[in-house]
């Protein structure tokens, strides 16, 4: 395991510095948006919070993390990242996963249609789709952390939002049940796509599309009850729903949130939960990008995982 | 938060309950990667104790998954306790 301390210094360092957990351009939060041509104030709107769009920059961190864990070089990995960092080069340290990112753009461009198919218009903040503070919150970062809500609070009021459709369950969480908590004032609403999809009865007009296995994430089924309505739309869009061995409230964490601070017991864990998966057959269906990233990190081509949001869109 | 801490601490009675679920404790090593170890580590610090380097690796290492506070008999908020002694720093 990583010294936590060294993690949680180069977290702040990135967050003062450019608003984001880790050295990635500003522009990569909203730039999968701009082809869609949004309304850029108004209510609904869209908040990705940036989990979705940093994936690819975590999957690459992750990598050299695991990397300097084996080689014990932690320190000497930090100080140079930190050197670059302050010369404003830290771009050159992190190159994102192309293929991961590419993926994710389909994913967030899928979700954005299913909405419009639902009837549901939304609206987009684009540069003001800040980060929302997640792994702030996680590490402890109580004071950077409120400091980084407010903000976000400020900017999506000023954008005309009152709804709020967040994308993944670590978003939809911190903005529905920790926001509150740390901004005075806080009368957002906050509802996951998955919500919103249920609510206005989604269907996709198929049959027959094969046998998925579901994987529920930690957030969505313990905190946030979002459990049922994954299994309505997916049945609603012609796939028979098969159930791991853990799943709803009692379901088995994929790793994820500790793969920048413990890269080989996330693996661990990983490998753990993928093979209680491939127990069943048919396609792993994930719903939150750690958990898509993670457990792909560990699969090889005999399995498949896939986003619901792509499942759904067909 | 430190008297909250202490207090949710205080309730854990040791009975392990927590461990079969938690994800970290095989590969983790010892106790200390687990719910019932974590809890008493929190403990520890917010009654004057010292992090070591280990006993800062178990508070982080959690997953803040919440499997544990499924099963606790004594309703501890485990990943409330975790997270907590992380912002009281670490």
């Amino acid at each position: 395991m990583l010294d936590p301390l060294q993690i949680i210094r180069l977290v702040e360092d990135n967050m003062r510095a450019h608003g984001l957990p880790f050295p990635a351009p500003r522009e990569s939060l909203y730039s999968w948006a701009k082809p869609l041509n949004l309304p850029e104030k108004g209510s609904p709107m869209i908040y990705t919070g940036g989990l979705y769009q940093l994936t690819p920059y975590i999957v690459s961190v992750v990598e050299s993390l695991s990397k300097t864990e084996d080689l014990r070089l932690t320190s000497m990995a930090f100080r140079a990242s930190r050197l670059l960092s302050a010369l404003g080069l830290s771009g050159l340290v992190v190159r994102p996963k192309a293929d991961v990112a590419s993926y994710i753009e389909r994913v967030l461009r899928s979700i954005v249609e299913l909405l419009r198919e639902a009837g549901v218009k939304v609206a987009y903040a684009y540069e003001d789709d800040m980060y929302s503070g997640v792994i702030l919150y996680d590490l402890g970062l109580d004071s950077l952390f409120k400091e980084n809500a407010v903000k976000v609070y400020r900017a999506l009021k000023s954008r005309g939002a009152e709804v709020i459709i967040t994308v993944d369950p670590h978003t939809t969480h911190i903005m529905r049940s920790v926001y509150p908590k740390y901004v005075e004032g806080y009368d957002l609403k906050v509802k996951s796509y998955l919500e919103v999809l249920a609510e206005t009865g989604f269907k996709v007009e198929r049959r027959d599309r094969g046998d998925i296995v579901i994987h529920d994430p930690c957030l969505y089924a313990r905190f946030e009850s979002i459990i049922e309505q994954p299994r309505t739309l997916l049945g609603n869009a012609g796939f028979k729903v098969l159930e791991p061995r853990r799943s709803g409230r009692m379901t088995y964490c994929c790793g994820g949130p500790i793969e920048g601070l413990a890269p080989k017991i996330a693996k661990t864990i990983a490998k753990t939960r993928l093979s209680e998966l491939a127990e069943k057959p048919g396609v792993i269906v994930t719903m939150c990008p750690i958990c898509y990233a993670n457990l792909k990190a560990v699969s090889d081509e005999k399995v498949e995982i896939e986003d619901i949001a792509l499942l759904l869109r067909g | 938060m430190r008297a909250w801490v202490e207090a949710e601490a205080e309730k854990c009675v040791y009975c392990g309950f927590c461990e079969p679920l938690c994800p970290t404790l095989y590969p983790g090593g010892h106790r200390g990667y687990g719910p019932r170890g974590r809890v008493n580590i929190a403990f520890n610090i917010v009654r004057g104790g010292k992090h070591t380097g280990e006993t800062l690796k178990s508070i982080y290492s959690c997953l803040l998954c919440g499997a544990c506070n499924l099963v606790c008999p004594a309703k501890i908020d485990i990943v409330g306790v975790i997270r907590a002694s992380r912002a009281l720093g670490g």
